[in-house]
């Protein structure tokens, strides 16, 4: 997968990413006028027309939908964002290939991490190693998207056994590097993993972004199989 | 736009903490008043649904909105207690002015009830009581 193949898809994704939030933002008169921009822009990243001045002008919009939120309006989901949006601008800007590969390469790392981290923190917490914390999550937390899911936060073993197949999966990703096929096949698992996240906490919108950052992963998978 | 650069910060360095800590978790409860000094009869801000279809989880896959002004709210109510600003303030009170267009009590105000686990239980603590606010301007 070369670089400009990457970054298209990513754009790509990523525009369909925004485009399903903008809508979101369309039906609610007072943040129409503010999301007309972004909804246009990724049209045009969506049809590849002028694509680097494209994410340049959606990175510097997003700085005035942070302002008028006072911050992200989702937190990671609108981090991961930034953070795409923010790289394809440097793949896109940097003015040597080596430079533009590092910072493609610097959101596949973010992704990674994303993962990692999240496992890490988890396991390090007694809470999360005996299910304490993913029944907290069901019993008062504000994520489970109806009230039948707490429900879940009576059932420890079930929720314990889940919690460790969170955990293991999230540390394990980067070991997917390790070939093509098993990086698929872990991407496949994450994705599973944030759809069952939008079905039970009503977190699509990370769905879509982490997706859009994939590509980035796929793309350094096959660059350092190449360099090695 | 300086401020804007400095929100876009922590997304060019994410720390990717997610869930670390269970917190107490806040709810919005409001309450519509025809007298400003009447005693509040709260009701909690949107309830979850009982119950979801599959089919719902996945049209919900596309089309979110509501559920996503919630967990923005969720962040409004958490920034209010960690750093109190008038935004944060000004941004509940306009969805549950907007939510309660139609009523006819002409005051509203809102209080952040956080909820955390007490034993196997749960218990809750009022942690922010608004003032009370016109609905429309008089």
């Amino acid at each position: 997968m070369s670089l400009d193949y990457a970054l298209r898809c990513t754009e790509m994704l990523l525009a369909f990413a925004l485009l399903q939030q903008s809508a979101e933002h369309l039906y609610v008169p007072g943040e129409r006028r503010l999301f007309l921009p972004r909804t246009a822009l990724s049209l045009l990243l969506l049809a590849g027309v002028a694509a680097p001045w494209v994410c340049l002008a959606l990175l510097i919009h997003a700085l005035f939908i942070l302002q008028r939120f006072d911050g992200p309006y989702n937190g990671g989901s609108d981090r991961m964002g930034l953070l795409i949006l923010s790289c394809l601008c440097m793949g896109h800007f940097m003015p040597s290939l080596r430079a533009r590969e590092a910072a493609f390469g610097y959101l596949a790392l973010q992704v990674l991490l994303s993962y990692f981290i999240a496992g890490w923190v988890k396991i390090s917490n007694p809470e999360w190693r005996t299910g304490r914390a993913s029944r907290d999550i069901l019993l008062f937390s504000a994520y489970p998207a109806s009230e039948s899911l707490r429900a879940g936060a009576g059932w420890p073993r079930s929720v314990c056994a889940a919690s460790w197949a969170v955990m293991l999966f999230e540390l394990g990703l980067p070991v997917a590097l390790v070939s093509s096929q098993a990086l698929v096949i872990g991407l496949a698992l994450a994705a599973s993993f944030h759809f069952v996240n939008a079905c039970l906490f009503g977190l699509n919108r990370f769905f879509w972004f982490w997706l859009a950052a994939y590509p980035s992963l796929l793309w350094l998978q096959q660059r350092l199989g190449a360099a090695l | 736009m300086l401020h804007g650069l400095k929100l876009l910060l922590p997304a060019l360095i994410p720390s990717w903490r997610f869930f670390d800590t269970i917190a107490p978790s806040p709810r919005i409860e409001y309450a519509l008043l025809h007298d400003p000094n009447a005693v509040a009869a709260w009701q909690e801000f949107r309830r979850r649904p009982a119950r979801l279809s599959f089919a719902q989880m996945l049209l919900r896959m596309v089309w979110n909105p509501r559920w996503n002004e919630s967990l923005y709210l969720v962040s409004c109510a958490e920034r209010l207690m960690e750093n109190p600003s008038a935004h944060s303030e000004l941004e509940i009170i306009e969805r549950l002015k907007a939510e309660n267009a139609d009523a006819s009590a002409p005051w509203l105000q809102f209080r952040l009830v956080f909820v955390s686990r007490q034993g196997e239980g749960t218990r809750k603590d009022i942690t922010f009581t608004s003032p009370v606010y016109r609905r429309e301007a008089a």
